[in-house]
């Protein structure tokens, strides 16, 4: 393995490192599961740190071009160590009181956010089975992480079952691809599909490759109709956990498209576009009517993020209708990139909240849980509005920004995706209804007689505060943001 | 020189800021911070007025900031007359509100004042916003706090009515979103570069197709929040529901974001369009106008009957808008401003009687003008001012746009002129029965708590009253102000097409 090997893969293995180190911190002092979880927290800061340094040294392979390090890794590696940071500053007050073990939480944790990684420089078909892989196993775990809650063993087991389906229909449809093209790296790949099949019809067994992998995919990322097991699972797990669930994986399974789809199924994008078109639109829409109906919010926010899986979906589908080469076919992966990053920001801080505000065990997440709490915690009502005003996608916050620039992408590419524009603000105005339902709930109405109190730990008021920051920032000065997406979708066009 | 076109934009984002360090138990401290806050702004968009050069049709004041540069957004303000006149009415209204605001909002006042200065930074945004992106961030952070104050300091059936607010407003305003960026693209792919500018794209030429779609989701947004037929029904639920003050700012200035956004940019960015629809429009301005004022003559509440009143007021709005003649959109501008003075009036009149009794129901009234002398003298000036009595404010409005509309559609002129009669009509009986006749027994029963107006309720309606008569009598200083930028409209809408629409 020659130096250019070890740069590339650096932040991977430095997050196999730390999270090493946790199990074995929590090995020697077991009773101090707070030390493992700041261990693991200041970890993955240094590895963050480690990731923006190697930055420069951008682009560089490693094992021969099955792993690469360019500007879209280190984007995604930034935002999956975020989402672990994230995560581990507002699991404790949750975690803690229900008796769940801290240290093996925060262990998990790093373990998928490195498969996570893995995947976001994946440049061979077995290295991104093996990156998926390795991100949803530890995710079944942490889905089932109370294991005596029944609601919690149910979703895990079910969110297990499909997941482990999806990935068997997975690979299989990255068999079909490698029957055809007889090669497993993502350049390979690309470069037989661009010389034998680009604009001529499918071959059969590639048709069956595509079909294969777009459900296996549909599965990862919760799109209709592949939604089924998500509520389940996401109302299931510690709340926490569920804000993990409906980031990390599902921004991770947009790496694998990014990398699989545009790196490697690029060249016959005509024949997926109508599929990606039908599933945006199906995607959004339903995620939107049946959060709508729910009233637990836990299960409300796990069909909006089913809806906000469409709302990305129509960026990758304003890249795969543009014409190649095409300033919307970059605007199209921008979209997807600039979406997830908002995204996560202020659905990890609605998540937050929510767990804030069930630092008690027994607290539910029913929506009446919420009533008056913008007079009993002005603070957390407040940061709430403001968390839902920005997945609502009103100005100036970052869900803002992040739908103008996906329906730009859309507008771009015109044709009939440009219909998914107007699908998604009209399916935007349907979930003010429901984002903004919290927020009668909080400031108009009177909160109930005996409210428990809500966490207050210094690491949650950190983790809200950058989550905050963030909303703010890329809502009101989107640029820094968009020059970094733009480097990334210059790298993989 | 002094950046006073973005000092009047957010000097009340210092005095929010300031206001949320106020102690919860100090309302008072909250009230006096938010009003003075209110007044700074208002002297910011006199001192704007007074050193505005008249006469010109270009913009003044203006500022401009790269925010965006991939996308060519800008951060770029400035006024015309127009918006001027807009932006003091919406500076001198919020200071009336918040005065208002003094007496009635007693819980959660601190909140209540941040709120509402928010608000003010929203809509004099939106006035100023040269930029077709931050005016669509103005026009949308107008949205969450008039939805806070329905919601939190409203009426009974107050959730109800700020839902249906924001969803009707969200629908029109997220549709629009996708019509700037269509323009925005569609200039881009034209010239090669990204601008949202006014500037840029209004003497530039879209593609029918383009202006079509643009011109119908940018009339959505603007025709829900004016409210125009068949758009209105959740104004009078808003109305109803809101607090004293959020119904004088809903109906002064809201209403006039709708209004202003189609002389601003349906006109001039997509004239094709607009001719298209023109006639359309008009037969929907011609049927708000005798709807809203059939309506309001069978209304038993206050607050309904003034806010069906506010539908058939801005039909002629829109009206002289759509006529594309230059008297009508002159009379439309000052339709605006004079329906923001007299309604936001009317609204603070009945705030004043509700405080007192309760209720709003004509019904049940009877008598004040003996009882509160003061109350029914100035309701009977504003309702007659509201009826388009000449020699006050609302009267210059009308009278302008049937005149320019006659010139171009004299059968709809002599339509709307014989609906004035039933706008007397309502408020002349509205009038009757709640200020003459013999003291009713609900009155009676209140005792001493129907007292006349107080101090600061005066306060709040000298200077409305003072510019009902000034603008009424001499409206010459206005027009002088507006001659120019509606020249400016009318020249882009009238580039290459004939006028002359109807019979």
């Amino acid at each position: 393995m020659s130096g250019a090997d070890v740069t590339a893969i650096l932040p991977v293995g430095a997050i196999w490192v730390v999270a090493f180190l946790v199990i074995l911190v929590d090995v020697i002092v077991p009773d101090r599961d707070r030390l493992s979880s700041g261990v693991a927290t200041i970890g993955a800061l240094a590895v963050m740190a480690i990731t923006a340094a190697v930055a420069s040294q951008a682009p560089r392979t490693a094992f021969g071009g099955s792993y690469i390090l360019d500007q879209l890794t280190v984007l995604l590696d930034l935002l999956f160590l975020s989402i672990a940071v994230l995560t581990l500053l507002f699991a404790p007050d949750y975690l803690r009181p229900r008796g769940l073990p801290l240290a093996e939480f925060s262990a998990t944790l790093l373990f998928a956010i490195s498969g996570a990684m893995l995947l976001s420089g994946a440049r061979d078909l077995l290295v991104l089975f093996l990156g998926l892989e390795l991100m949803v196993l530890p995710g079944y775990m942490l889905a089932g992480f109370a294991k005596r809650d029944g609601l919690a063993t149910e979703g895990a087991i079910k969110y297990f079952l499909l997941g482990s389906f999806s990935s068997a229909v997975f690979l299989f449809g990255l068999v079909f691809v490698w029957g055809y093209t007889g090669t497993t790296s993502v350049a390979g790949v690309s470069a037989v599909l661009q010389s034998v099949a680009a604009g001529k019809p499918l071959a059969p067994g590639l048709a069956m490759g595509l079909a294969f992998l777009l459900t296996g995919v549909a599965f990862k990322i919760a799109a209709v109709p592949f939604h089924y097991w998500t509520p389940d699972a996401y109302q299931g797990s510690p709340t926490p956990v569920t804000g993990y669930l409906s980031v990390g994986p599902k921004v991770a399974a947009f790496a694998l498209i990014l990398r699989l789809f545009v790196g490697a199924l690029g060249p016959v994008k005509a024949d997926w576009v109508g599929a990606i078109v039908i599933l945006a639109a199906l995607t959004m829409t339903l995620g939107n009517l049946v959060a709508l109906t729910q009233s637990n919010v836990k299960r409300m926010l796990a069909y909006s993020s089913i809806a906000h899986t469409g709302y990305i979906l129509v960026g990758l589908a304003a890249y795969a209708g543009a014409a190649a080469g095409s300033e919307a076919e970059a605007r199209g992966l921008q979209g997807i990139l600039v979406y997830s990053v908002a995204y996560t920001f202020m659905n990890l801080g609605a998540f937050a909240i929510v767990a804030a505000l069930q630092r008690h065990p027994g607290v539910t997440s029913d929506i009446e849980t919420f009533s008056g709490l913008g007079r009993r915690a002005p603070l957390a009502g407040l940061l709430l509005a403001l968390f839902l005003i920005s997945l609502t996608g009103i100005p100036p916050t970052a869900g803002f920004f992040a739908k103008y620039y996906v329906i730009l992408a859309a507008i771009e590419t015109g044709g009939f995706v440009s219909w998914l524009a107007v699908l998604a603000v009209l399916n935007a105005a349907a979930a003010a209804f429901y984002y903004l339902r919290v927020v009668v709930y909080m400031y108009m109405r009177d909160a109930p007689e005996s409210a428990p109190p809500l966490a207050r730990s210094f690491e949650l008021q950190t983790g809200l505060v950058i989550a905050a920051t963030a909303t703010i920032v890329i809502g009101v000065f989107p640029s820094g943001l968009i020059t970094i997406a733009e480097a990334a979708a210059k790298a993989l066009l | 020189m002094l950046p006073v076109c973005s000092l009047t934009i957010f000097t009340p984002l210092v005095g929010a800021i300031l206001i949320a360090f106020v102690p919860r138990d100090r309302p008072q401290v909250a009230r006096w911070l938010a009003f003075a806050t209110t007044l700074v702004t208002l002297g910011w968009s006199l001192v704007m007025l007074a050193g505005f050069a008249t006469g010109s049709g270009g913009f003044q004041y203006m500022e401009d900031v790269a925010w965006i540069p991939l996308f060519g957004i800008h951060y770029q303000v400035g006024v015309d007359g127009i918006s001027l006149i807009l932006i003091v009415l919406t500076t001198l209204l919020t200071a009336i509100s918040v005065l208002a605001s003094f007496r009635p909002i007693q819980e959660r006042v601190k909140e209540y004042m941040i709120t509402f200065l928010v608000l003010e930074i929203g809509m004099i945004g939106v006035f100023a916003a040269l930029d077709l992106f931050l005016f669509y961030v103005f026009w949308e952070v107008v949205l969450v706090p008039m939805y806070l104050i329905i919601g939190i300091w409203g009426g009974p059936n107050r959730i109800y009515a700020t839902i249906k607010f924001v969803l009707y407003t969200l629908v029109g305003s997220l549709l629009m979103l996708v019509g700037i960026l269509a323009t925005a693209y569609a200039y881009h792919s034209a010239t090669g570069t990204w601008s949202f500018s006014y500037l840029d794209l209004s003497g530039f030429h879209f593609s029918p197709e383009i202006q079509t779609f643009a011109f119908v989701t940018f009339f959505l947004a603007f025709a829900i929040k004016i409210p125009m037929f068949p758009f209105h029904t959740w104004l009078p639920d808003a109305h109803v529901e809101a607090p004293t003050a959020g119904s004088v700012i809903l109906a002064g200035v809201l209403l006039k974001l709708g209004g202003y956004g189609f002389i601003r940019y349906s006109l001039p960015l997509f004239p094709y369009a607009a001719h298209t629809f023109a006639p359309a429009i008009i037969v929907l301005s011609v049927i708000a106008i005798i709807y809203g004022a059939v309506v309001a003559v069978v209304q038993p509440d206050f607050k309904k009957l003034v806010a069906y009143s506010s539908v058939s007021h801005m039909g002629f709005v829109t009206l002289g808008i759509f006529a594309f003649q230059s008297q009508a959109l002159q009379g439309a501008v000052l339709q605006m401003v004079n329906h923001g003075l007299i309604t936001g009036a009317l609204f603070l009149c009945v705030g004043v009687i509700y405080e007192r009794t309760h209720d709003r129901r004509f019904a049940v009234m009877g008598g004040l003008a003996g009882k509160m002398p003061l109350y029914a003298t100035a309701l009977g000036f504003f309702m007659l001012a509201s009826a388009g009595l000449p020699g006050l404010s609302g009267f210059v409005g009308e009278f302008l746009v049937f005149l320019g509309t006659f010139a171009v559609a004299p059968v709809v002129a002599a339509i709307s002129a014989i609906v004035m009669v039933l706008g007397a009509t309502y408020l002349l009986y509205m009038f009757q029965q709640v200020a003459f006749g013999d003291l009713s027994d609900f009155l009676q029963g209140l005792g001493d708590h129907l007292h006349d107006m107080v101090p600061i309720e005066i306060a709040a309606l000298v200077p409305l009253a003072a510019l009902v008569v000034v603008l009424g009598v001499f409206p010459a200083p206005l027009l002088n102000l507006i001659q120019g930028p509606v020249a400016g409209v009318l020249d882009h809408v009238s580039h290459g097409v004939a006028l002359g629409i109807l019979p």
